[in-house]
């Protein structure tokens, strides 16, 4: 409930219909050291990082630690969710080679899952993957690999065929090159980040000012500070927040999907490259 | 009141008590958001480091191990129930070929006992028809002779009757020679009987 009080700490009922914070960055920053460990502050954002990874690993190790040859419910879910990775993803959109990819690209997509889970997690209600430092840290060490892989693969060539591209018209070769340049080597891990970065944000923002605007609006209410029809107002924002919870659960799951899916595309036009 | 609590709480964090960590300015409305902030990068490393060790070192090995034991023991399993089926198969062609012998068999010891069904009624047959042809024969021969006895029979009692007629009719009217004659006479004719 801390997270709730602090956005809406000056909290206006009878000014504002909803309850929001005059800085929006108080919605998403917890700096607070909670504990210090030889020095690395141990905030509540670090803490839940740490708890995603251990979550994700937690999920596969007792997905897979009995390797039943008749499996169970739980152990087929995970086997399922990791053959959809390697056979849609990995080996699907990059093809045969992409199997060497496979590690990361399922690192890449548990690792975002459970991040993204948090948002609608009771008691956790913060996504870590809404704090820049996760996105962008993903999106580059998607970038290395594939630039990596590009040059590795294609050698030089991988650079100057992005550069000058072959098949193109030679008066449009400086254009699309240079468009093509910023595309593949600025742009790519930008968007990647953002798109994941801003899709969690939003919803985050949605989430909390709906659900603190129906907690103060409700319980101000049962204590008489507002009259009984602004505390029905409560109510609305409650149900609104419940609808728009419905629709998170399927942006956690496409914003995890569509972060790995566009990894597993940028690796395979370095590695497979055609155009 | 409730509000007053609010207030404290966000009085309490402003005036640095516990203490947050980056001293950056308020001002700086949601563009903040768009920079890392390091220990939460550092946290970020340092997580996905290990997931990502994790899936490659544990999870993917394990995925792999147990989907080749199971596709293994399906493999396995698969061959078994064909070896099971050709057994099946054969033992049924056994028990066909079985079943159609006891058939014939079973219509060769009908036939058997009807031959010899026929045989023994026609031996009983003969042999009764025989005997009756015995019985038939002897009962002939014993009604020959027992006309034979009773003819004689009669033939003796005849001269007996006779003798005694006569002597009774004869009686004392005739002389002792022609009472001779006569009884010579009649033993001639007696012996031309006999």
């Amino acid at each position: 409930m801390d997270e709730l009080i602090l956005a809406t700490a000056e909290c206006d009922l009878n000014e504002n219909a909803v309850c929001a914070p005059e800085n929006v960055k108080d919605l998403f920053e917890f700096r607070v050291e909670v504990i210090n460990i030889l020095g690395f502050p141990i905030t509540r954002t670090v803490f839940l990082i740490f708890l995603a990874g251990a979550l994700a690993i937690a999920l596969l190790y007792f997905g897979l630690r009995k390797r039943a040859t008749q499996p169970g419910k739980y152990q087929l879910s995970i086997e399922g969710l990791m053959t959809f990775v390697k056979d849609e993803i990995a080996v699907g959109i990059i093809g045969p080679t992409g199997i060497k990819y496979y590690p990361y690209l399922m690192a890449l997509f548990i690792f975002i899952l459970i991040g993204n889970v948090f948002e609608i997690t009771p008691f956790v209600n913060f996504p870590i993957t809404s704090r820049m430092a996760i996105p962008l840290f993903l999106s580059l060490l998607t970038w290395v690999i594939f630039v990596f892989a590009g040059f590795k693969r294609n050698g030089l060539s991988y650079l100057t065929d992005i550069i000058w591209p072959p098949g193109v018209p030679v008066f449009l070769k400086p254009l699309v090159g240079l468009i093509e340049f910023f595309s593949t080597f600025l742009v790519r891990p930008f968007s990647l980040a953002v798109r994941l970065f801003a899709n969690l944000v939003a919803g985050h923002v949605m989430l909390t000012l709906l659900l603190s605007t129906a907690f103060i609006s409700i319980t101000a209410m049962l204590s008489g500070e507002i009259g009984i029809v602004k505390g029905l107002f409560g109510f609305a924002w409650w149900a609104l927040a419940l609808a728009i919870f419905m629709f998170e659960v399927i942006v956690i799951l496409l914003q995890a999907y569509i972060f790995t899916l566009l990894s597993a595309v940028y690796i395979d036009t370095s590695v497979n490259v055609e155009h | 009141m409730l509000m007053h609590v609010f207030a404290q709480i966000v009085l309490a964090t402003e005036e640095g008590v516990p203490v947050p960590i980056s001293e950056e300015a308020d001002s700086g409305g949601g563009i903040d958001l768009l920079l890392p902030a390091a220990e939460e990068l550092i946290a970020g490393i340092i997580a996905f480091s290990i997931v990502f060790f994790f899936v490659w070192k544990w999870a993917i090995p394990a995925l792999n191990a147990t989907l080749a034991a199971r596709q293994q023991a399906i493999a396995a399993e698969l061959e078994s129930a064909e070896k099971a089926k050709l057994e099946a198969e054969s033992l049924l062609t056994d028990y066909r070929t079985q079943v159609a012998g006891a058939k014939e068999e079973a219509a060769q010891i009908v036939s058997d006992a009807r031959d010899a069904g026929e045989s023994v009624k026609a031996d009983i047959v003969t042999r009764a028809e025989t005997e009756a042809e015995q019985v038939k024969v002897r009962a002939q021969e014993e009604i020959d002779s027992e006309r034979v006895r009773v003819a004689s029979d009669l033939k003796r009692q005849v001269a007996d009757l006779s003798i005694d007629v006569a002597q009774k009719v004869v009686g004392s009217s005739i002389d002792a020679n022609s009472q001779r004659e006569l009884v010579d006479r009649y033993i001639d004719e007696l012996g031309g009987v006999r």
